[in-house]
């Protein structure tokens, strides 16, 4: 397989390989969107999840 | 995704995840970082540029850099990488702009087809409530999980 068939085949799949980057440690527990999260909590204390049909 | 996308970086918990977008402004990091919410296995879904002087997310930016949708379908994939990790997971996003929301908007249309054979994907509507995703419609927030889960 060419590297570019290699890169196709990786482009198509819908769960990529991942690199594990100790570094992005560094950024747990940390609240980086504290705009949206105050909004995404808004919007479930109002409406809660759907409720979906069952199986 | 069938769309190309960046290769990108994460840490244990698949929570934060790190990419390069490449264009003709230069290469930009691009932070994709999913944080619980109040509710129990729901996730908001954060995304922007990083900003190495702040060691922050700016979420605001427009970066034009000729990539949108190579970006936006590597945070597609992100979804599904993290929800590999909590497939019980409901993942919650919401714009910080109307630019952005739209974008969001446009990323879920451009990839629907294929989000829609493992997700259910939903949009908050103007009268406060979750329905199925309409292409064209507009959302204040996108709600998906895998459709597997019933609650």
């Amino acid at each position: 397989m060419t590297v570019e068939q290699t890169i196709e085949k990786l482009n198509k799949s819908k769960v990529p390989i991942i690199v594990i980057d100790k570094k992005l440690e560094r950024f747990r527990g940390q609240n980086l969107f504290p705009e949206k999260l105050k909004r995404a909590n808004e919007i479930l204390a109002k409406t809660g999840l759907p409720k979906l049909p069952t199986k | 995704m069938k769309q190309p996308k960046y290769n990108y970086r994460s840490e244990s918990t698949l929570q934060f995840y790190e990419f390069i977008s490449e264009g003709p402004k230069g290469l930009i990091k691009k932070m994709v970082i999913y944080t619980e919410t109040t509710t129990e296995n729901v996730y908001n879904l954060g995304f922007g540029d990083y900003d190495e002087s702040t060691n922050g997310i700016n979420d605001l930016s427009v970066t034009n850099n000729g990539d949108s949708l190579k970006v936006l379908a590597t945070v597609a994939s992100t979804v599904y990488a993290f929800t590999e990790k909590y497939p019980n997971a409901w993942i919650l996003a919401t714009g910080s702009t109307i630019i952005r929301t739209r974008l969001y908007r446009m990323g879920i249309t451009n990839n629907l087809a294929e989000i829609e054979t493992d997700f259910i994907v939903l949009g908050y509507s103007k009268n406060e409530e979750w329905e199925k995703f309409l292409v064209g419609e507009d959302y204040e927030a996108f709600l998906l999980t895998k459709k597997e889960n019933k609650n």
